[in-house]
């Protein structure tokens, strides 16, 4: 069965720059979806309950400390692991991101190894 | 980066999935498509289509359009969907590519900007370039000022040239440097044979370290197997040296800097040693403050101390002796005898006067007496020296007087000096010259004894009121003697009493009795001379006539 998993960020070359960097998850029937603001990416984890979210902070309409909140506090949905994706130097983000319930926390720009590594680690391909 | 897959594509691009279709619909088109390993992903399959063209993406083939003649039309409209899609997949790998480098630059910054010592810098930027180029060794040279020679900076792997090529004006670093460039050298071997290196280099690649047009190094990196080194290294590494020189120049001149803050504060502190020397610390520290730059004309301060003033008796005689140069070294001498002992008792010298010192004691009397008595030890030691070397004793007549004294700074804007304004001072000075007059070591004032709380460690004998001259009230002076030779001290302790009462009918005219008594005391103590003095005194009187006023209080109009 294919896994899903969600990038949301609302510059498009960070989109597509976690996509090109996890690219080689395609060959692993990995299925990609994308948003580029909070509240799609809301309806997305509740409809297509993706296995792991990229999500970004700094967002118009709904932010991502607010996703994370509604998903992992209101809606307490199971089995989605979330990435939060901060600038560098927004380090105060930190604490709240564990607060809202974030499985990990991380900053931009980000190493693409890492990155990849903690994917597959996610999803079980390691 | 993955092959792009038809499988994939289609996959994540459920749109051009269903355009797809749609197509095939709308064109009652019998026409499937296979990938390369044939499995169908589009449309019906059916066996022995009369048509098969290729589906590629710019010039991969990635399937097969097969079916009746409308395949053609089909597999062209999809190639070209495939070409921008792969287009894309290029384009975005680049970006990565670009990102990626932005990230270890960015990593690399981080890293340099915790480091301030040139040596880690150096590391941080041999390790960050090992970690995105092959290579076995390398390091991190750098020029000195005058351009003579290299220091090695940081390495890893085996130094692939030796110290004597960091001295070679005309070998291949040196080359290098003046190149200014970075390069790359692929075939090494040619290079050994101008006799640079014996390691077993294949292929070097290395960049300038430059600071403002200025080259103050270079960082190189060497492989002991072939490597084929890019552009694409070079831009990483010139990269890396661009960073890391503008740091380690940084860290330089902050080196510099600290090093010139450390070398003026050495200096300063060897001027406070000196001026320490000249003006003691304790005077500067009485006036509070902390070091002499501090300290400015009219600073002021009063205190009661005990000022102690010695002298070496008959010394002119002594010294008409000694040439000048004897002299001085002989006057040194003592004093480096007799200031240590000033200091153990908390004590300071303000001033050496010839063969006189003079020295405060600002805290308890008993300092000064303990100082006192420490001293005359001192110079009986140095005595028996003399003795042995031939050479004449000495005596030191110490006096003592505490009171009021004002320590402060006088003289103009030009020239400044430390100064003790103070009655306690002449007193002092005057107790001192009375041991010649009373043929006693140690003398103090009434005020001293008095600010003792501690009179019982020493031993005193009273020798009755001195009007000093100036001064409206007679002093009591009274004689210490814990510091004599030992059977000096021990008769005058024998005698202490009978010297006492020879004393009391001296100063109550009954100076019969008075002789008597310290006549007494000669007979046990032959060399006691202060009880001669008395003696003699009392003889006078008993054989002159003695004058109405007389009160025993001796006039002393000397100083």
């Amino acid at each position: 069965m294919s896994q899903k998993l969600l990038i949301v960020d609302d510059e498009p070359h960070i989109r597509m720059l976690i996509e090109q960097t996890l690219e080689e998850l395609e060959d692993e029937d990995v299925d990609f979806l994308t948003a580029d603001n909070g509240e799609t990416a809301l309806e997305i984890i509740c409809t297509e309950k993706p296995k792991l979210v990229f999500l970004d902070v700094m967002m118009p309409k709904m932010n991502g400390m607010e996703v994370c909140r509604k998903v992992k506090k209101e809606l307490a949905v199971d089995g989605t692991y979330i990435i939060l994706l901060t600038a560098k130097g927004q380090e105060l983000d930190k604490q709240k991101g564990l607060e809202v319930g974030a499985d990990l926390y991380m900053t931009k720009p980000f190493d693409p190894e890492a990155l990849l590594k903690k994917a597959k680690e996610v999803l079980g391909l390691e | 980066m993955s092959k792009l897959t038809l499988r994939n594509f289609l996959g994540k691009n459920k749109d051009a999935l269903a355009a797809v279709v749609t197509l095939l619909e709308e064109l009652n088109a019998a026409v499937f498509i296979e990938d390369l390993e044939g499995h169908l992903l589009v449309g019906k399959t059916f066996d022995a289509p009369a048509h098969q063209y290729e589906l590629v993406a710019g010039e991969e083939l990635l399937g097969y359009v097969k079916g009746d003649e409308k395949a053609f039309i089909v597999s062209k409209l999809f190639s070209v969907i495939l070409a921008k899609e792969s287009e894309k997949k290029k384009l975005g790998n680049e970006v990565l590519n670009v990102y990626q480098e932005l990230n270890l630059i960015f990593n690399f910054s981080e890293r340099l900007a915790e480091a301030i010592e040139p040596g880690i810098i150096a590391q941080i930027a041999l390790d960050e370039a090992r970690h995105l180029i092959e290579a076995s060794a390398g390091m991190v040279l750098l020029q000195n000022e005058r351009k003579e020679s290299l220091e090695l900076l940081a390495s890893f792997g085996d130094l692939f040239f030796g110290s004597s090529e960091f001295q070679n004006k005309s070998g291949l670093l040196f080359n290098i440097l003046k190149g200014a460039q970075p390069e790359i050298i692929s075939d090494f071997s040619e290079i050994i044979g101008e006799g640079s290196s014996n390691y077993p280099i294949k292929e070097l690649i290395y960049a300038p370290l430059k600071v403002k047009q200025r080259v103050m190094g270079v960082i190189i990196l060497a492989n002991d197997q072939p490597v084929l080194y890019t552009a694409g290294h070079l831009k990483l590494l010139t990269t890396l040296a661009l960073q890391s020189s503008s740091a380690i120049d940084s860290a330089l001149l902050y080196e510099k800097n600290i090093c010139e803050v450390r070398e003026r504060e050495e200096a300063m502190k060897r001027i406070h040693e000196v001026t320490n020397k000249f003006v003691p610390y304790e005077f500067i520290h009485a006036l509070g403050k902390e070091v002499l730059t501090d300290v400015k004309l009219g600073d002021q301060t009063e205190k009661i101390v005990t000022v102690l003033f010695t002298d070496i008796r008959d010394y002119t005689t002594l010294a008409e002796k000694m040439t000048p140069e004897e002299n001085f070294s002989f006057i040194s001498y003592i004093n480096e005898l007799l200031g240590p002992i000033v200091h153990e008792f908390h004590g300071f010298i303000i001033q050496y006067l010839g063969d006189a010192i003079m020295a405060i004691f600002p805290g308890k009397a008993m300092d000064s007496v303990a100082a006192a008595v420490a001293i005359q030890r001192a110079v009986e030691i140095f005595n028996s020296e003399q003795v042995l070397k031939k050479l004449p004793a000495i005596q030191v007549g110490i006096g003592m007087h505490t009171g009021p004294l004002i320590m402060g700074i006088i003289g103009d804007g030009h020239r400044l000096a430390p100064a003790m304004i103070s009655d306690t001072v002449n007193t002092a000075a005057r107790i001192e010259s009375l041991t010649k007059f009373y043929k006693a070591d140690i003398l103090l004032s009434e005020a001293t004894l008095q600010a003792l709380d501690n009179q019982e460690d020493f031993l005193f004998r009273y020798l009755g009121l001195v009007q000093l001259k100036g001064k409206k009230a007679p002093t009591g002076i009274f004689e210490c003697f814990s510091g004599n030779k030992e059977n000096d001290l021990k008769k005058k302790m024998a005698t202490l009493g009978t010297f006492n009462e020879g004393l009391s009918f001296y100063l109550n005219k009954s100076f019969v009795k008075a002789a008597s008594a310290f006549h007494n005391v000669i007979e046990i103590h032959p060399d006691d001379h202060t009880a001669k003095l008395f003696l003699s005194k009392a003889a006078k009187y008993i054989s002159a006539e003695v004058p109405e006023n007389w009160t025993g209080v001796e006039e002393m109009i000397i100083k």
